[in-house]
């Protein structure tokens, strides 16, 4: 994230710099403008659905929700705690439903249950931010509507497609993950000792 | 159908919460003071991400990236007329929303680029945006691997969504 940010933002004001230099602070202004404009819609998706998962969290119903898909995330992500398992059941759900919204504070709570305080993401952290970042959901409303008021003969035939092709892009971005996060280890294990002989 | 699943499950949710005397409103109202909280953590990386996205498409790079990655894109069996929404679809969602809805129109709603846009849409998120606020409380700042396999799956949807749409 740092190295991308630094490219995209470096880059952006030496070309604006070059070609249109009055405009770069209206820009840089204009794309905090929208930051808070998307944040205070966004608080008021989280206060109701952060509000009812407060409710669920105390009634026990996020622990029915989590038994139904337990077996499957405790094998995904090994070592978590029933808590993080729970908000990823949650997540999940939300996302399969086409609640997007109602995801992502889930999907947050999960990373903080994840989250060990170090510097660096695990490998379970990793795994589920690429989940969520390949989106997993049954019907695009969103897009169905757009097509339906640009008035299409069908509107929800991409339904089967999306679904087809939002599973592959889950599956390779799992098979990935998994990847490097073996790769890593593997390279984990080799430095140490080589580390060890150079400091000795 | 669909527009009864929501407030049925709110419904549902209060219903069980005062049935096993759960302090609904007292509940509610820390939720909403947790949505408050996250607001706060969230807000400096919404700033960010978007500040580099508007710099990226007002300097034209992003229109420079798009013609760049045309001939690989087209390679892999994305019609050319798709790359702008390729490059900006991990970006923004607002942005990739405005692009498709352009595809619509020049293009009409039924036509084969229009559904190809529309499954790679329906199909993906917005990856940046997702990395920045599921990241947003925790300490954890590098994310190592993460960044290219998102982008490369989003890649392989979007193979995928025009290999399908025929």
């Amino acid at each position: 994230m740092n190295a991308v940010f630094f490219f995209m933002l470096v880059s952006a004001l030496i070309v604006l710099t070059i070609t249109a230099p009055e405009t770069a602070f209206s820009v840089m202004l204009a794309g905090a403008d929208k930051a808070v404009e998307l944040a205070l819609s966004l608080f008021a998706v989280y206060a109701v659905w952060l509000a009812v998962l407060e409710i669920m969290d105390k009634t026990g119903v996020n622990r029915a929700v989590n038994r139904l898909f337990a077996p499957l995330w405790k094998r995904v992500f090994k070592g978590e705690n029933e808590k993080a398992l729970e908000y990823i059941s949650l997540n999940f759900s939300a996302n399969l439903l086409g609640m997007g919204a109602a995801a992502t504070p889930m999907g947050i709570k999960a990373m903080e249950q994840m989250s060990r305080g170090g510097e660096k993401a695990t490998d379970n952290m990793l795994l589920f931010l690429v989940i969520n970042a390949t989106s997993v959901q049954l019907i695009p409303a969103t897009v169905i509507g757009m097509r339906a008021a640009a008035g299409s003969q069908s509107a929800s035939d991409i339904i089967v497609p999306s679904l087809v092709a939002t599973l592959i892009s889950t599956a390779v971005g799992v098979a990935l993950a998994k990847l490097c996060a073996a790769a890593s280890k593997k390279l984990a294990g080799r430095a140490l000792p080589l580390a060890g002989r150079l400091s000795r | 159908m669909s527009a009864y699943i929501l407030p049925l499950f709110i419904v549902g949710v209060l219903i069980a919460g005062f049935a096993v005397r759960v302090p609904v409103y007292g509940s509610f109202v820390s939720g909403v003071k947790q949505a408050l909280q996250l607001l706060l953590s969230v807000m400096p990386y919404f700033c960010a991400v978007l500040i580099a996205v508007e710099l990226f498409t007002a300097s034209g790079l992003a229109e420079k990236t798009q013609v760049a990655l045309a001939p690989l894109l087209n390679a892999l069996g994305i019609p050319p007329e798709l790359a702008q929404l390729v490059v900006i679809r991990p970006l923004s969602g607002s942005g990739s929303t405005a692009v498709l809805r352009e595809l619509i129109q020049t293009y009409g709603a039924d036509s084969r680029i229009a559904r190809c846009g529309c499954v790679m849409v329906g199909a993906s998120e917005t990856t940046f945006y997702v990395a920045a606020v599921y990241f947003s409380t925790v300490k954890e700042r590098k994310l190592r691997y993460a960044i290219p396999v998102c982008l490369i799956a989003s890649l392989a949807g979007a193979v995928a969504a025009c290999a399908l749409v025929r």
